[in-house]
């Protein structure tokens, strides 16, 4: 029995370390006064500086972090009502129905639906810009805000809503003291995933961008004809600083509030 | 429910917070109110300090986008809802787009820059009278060597590929118009021939080439050469540009009897909002001194003659990159060939590739 978890232990450090090492490689190589990354020469924030000289870049940097959050932010709105009216569906089959709709959109490459978009949006005559762009992220991520949210309406005892409105509690009440607790750790995974789906999308993005915004993977790709330069590591460096705060404090807020809030008990104050 | 509103609030305020920061960044070195500029371009393909010139120069506000390929670029503008009013095509798809009716017809007496361009570059079969497109660069199709694996100057013709000593040691860059093209320049045939024969005898000295080659690879091949992965590679004078800069011993040689000749071109898209802007840039990127520093940055060959003057005296005297006009007489350009004729192409080329040994 021993001998199997120092097993899994180096098994769990080989995979990690292989999923890591890339990373590690492009963050080594930020600080590297070299031009490519086939030698390391000498120590130097050159790449750093340049970096925060480039204007155009910080500010697709910007604009993608904003996206995310305000993709993010809408998605886990919609998513929220969306698993809220899937779960009061009296009917198991038409639960199901569209709990399978949502699960299309969610298997479906990124390139049909940015493909899709694409059409939907010239067709309607629809500019291409800052708007298309939050409109698609917006409705991929979707999806899995309905997933991460329903779950923990379907732990939720429903007696306690028949309850609360027999003792004469408004539906806006219902909804924000039952409801809204219940599914508190579904919504913030659910940002957070939508926030990281938006981040790394890039097949969707390449498609809707157009006048004036882009983001930071569809402006990466571009620059790929002349060759990526370090001041692509020196930006991916700190994106991955970036995202490793925001897994923290994710961690902090999932292990801290919730443990005490997720029981049943803690939901009615 | 009083904390998911605070967090809720937080969010809407990073949020405008981020947007004010990009606002600012972007409009830092102009002060606003002037009109928009939307420039679509290549990745990396303009020094930046230009458009801030311009910028500071003409008061408008240039948003500047980028592209990865000529198709990518076409799809975008065909698809409507953009309004880039300035894009950079190459030569085959100014032809695309002209027959597409993506593109405005250029007033040149708005360019009056227009008189620095090298007449060699202009009325080239892609546009004949320029009457939609003006160059921006140009480059050709030739080879790069290692001087530490082949000896200095011993490559002058496509013909010097063929030999024995370079036995698996060629990079060849995976375009069917160019390696055919190659194929059929070595024979003294036109590079744009539409006679089977032909095709099929170029197809047959690319077979006998086999031996020789390495890979066939595309992007890679930039980094191969660097590192001495191999003697010899056949790319275009942009690539070898950088290649060249990058490590001391390769050479580039625009081989003879003749190669292809490419121009990536400024056009103005029929969506165009704001087209006097476009002619703005355009002729701002025309002057001498503007093309020379955007050349110096870009490190591709400027059509625009006088950019010699301003040159550092290496790049000048340096042949194969600024070839001299006898040399760019007997390029030869690209045609936008019939769709089955570029079928025909591609079909030996893939047969080629399939089985070279």
């Amino acid at each position: 029995m021993n001998k199997h978890t120092w097993l899994g232990k180096v098994y769990l450090w080989f995979v990690l370390i292989l999923l890591y090492l890339p990373i590690g490689y492009l963050i080594f190589y930020s600080f590297s006064s070299g031009h490519n990354m086939n030698h390391f020469k000498q120590f130097t924030w050159l790449h750093y500086q340049t970096l925060f000289q480039d204007n155009r870049l910080l500010a697709i940097f910007l604009q993608t972090i904003l996206l995310a959050l305000l993709s993010g932010l809408i998605a886990t709105a919609i998513g929220t009502a969306g698993a809220v009216m899937i779960d009061r569906l009296q009917q198991k089959r038409q639960q199901k129905v569209f709990l399978a709709l949502n699960n299309v959109l969610m298997v479906s490459p990124d390139v049909i639906i940015g493909a899709s978009f694409l059409i939907f949006f010239t067709a309607l005559g629809i500019q291409l810009n800052f708007g298309s762009v939050l409109i698609s992220h917006v409705a991929f991520s979707i999806p899995i805000v309905v997933l991460m949210v329903l779950p923990k309406l379907k732990e939720l005892d429903h007696t306690l809503v028949d309850a609360a409105s027999d003792l004469g509690a408004s539906p806006h009440q219902i909804f924000s003291r039952i409801l809204i607790p219940a599914m508190m750790p579904g919504i913030v995974v659910g940002f957070f995933m939508a926030l990281t789906y938006s981040l790394d999308d890039f097949a969707v993005t390449f498609f809707v961008t157009g006048n004036g915004f882009t983001t930071l993977s569809v402006e990466i790709y571009s620059r790929a004809r002349q060759g990526i330069d370090l001041e692509i590591n020196a930006l991916s460096t700190i994106i991955f600083l970036f995202v490793l705060v925001l897994v923290f404090i994710y961690y902090l807020l999932t292990t801290k509030r919730f443990k005490k809030n997720g029981k049943i008990g803690g939901i009615i104050k | 429910m009083k904390r998911l509103m605070i967090a809720v609030g937080a969010i809407l305020l990073a949020c405008l917070a981020l947007w004010g920061a990009s606002l600012k960044l972007t409009e830092s070195s102009v002060a606003s109110g002037g009109k928009r500029l939307i420039i679509y371009n290549w990745g990396d393909y303009i020094n930046p300090a230009l458009i801030k010139k311009f910028e500071k120069k003409t008061g408008y506000q240039v948003i500047y986008q980028t592209f990865d390929s000529n198709e990518a670029m076409y799809t975008k503008i065909n698809q409507g809802g953009t309004a880039y009013d300035l894009t950079i095509p190459s030569d085959y798809m100014v032809t695309k787009m002209r027959r597409g009716k993506l593109l405005r017809p250029l007033d040149l007496e708005r360019i009056p820059n227009r008189k620095y361009l090298g007449y060699d570059f202009l009325h080239k079969s892609f546009d004949v009278k320029n009457a939609y497109s003006l160059p921006y660069f140009w480059g050709t199709l030739g080879i790069v060597y290692n001087d530490r694996l082949v000896r200095r100057g011993s490559i002058k013709t496509w013909d010097d590929l063929w030999q024995r000593r370079f036995r698996h040691n060629i990079l060849l860059v995976d375009s069917a118009r160019d390696m055919m093209g190659m194929s059929l320049a070595s024979m003294h045939h036109s590079m744009n021939t539409t006679n089977a024969l032909q095709l099929h005898l170029a197809k047959a000295k690319l077979d006998q080439l086999g031996p020789n080659i390495k890979a066939i690879i595309s992007d890679e091949l930039k980094m191969y050469m660097i590192q001495n992965e191999a003697a010899v590679g056949v790319t275009w004078s942009g690539e070898a540009a950088e290649m060249l800069s990058n490590n001391r011993h390769l050479h580039y040689v625009l081989p003879k009897p003749y190669s292809n000749l490419w121009f990536d071109n400024f056009v103005i898209p029929k969506t165009a909002k704001n087209p006097a802007g476009a002619y703005a840039f355009i002729n701002f990127m025309l002057n001498p001194k503007n093309a020379a520093q955007n050349a110096a940055y870009v490190g591709y060959a400027s059509p625009v003659q006088a950019v010699w003057q301003y040159l550092p005296q290496a790049v000048r005297r340096d042949r194969s990159f600024y070839p001299t006009q006898k040399m760019v007489k007997k390029l030869m350009v690209f045609k936008d060939l019939p769709p089955q004729m570029v079928q025909k192409y591609n079909d030996l080329f893939l047969e080629f590739k399939m089985y070279a040994r």
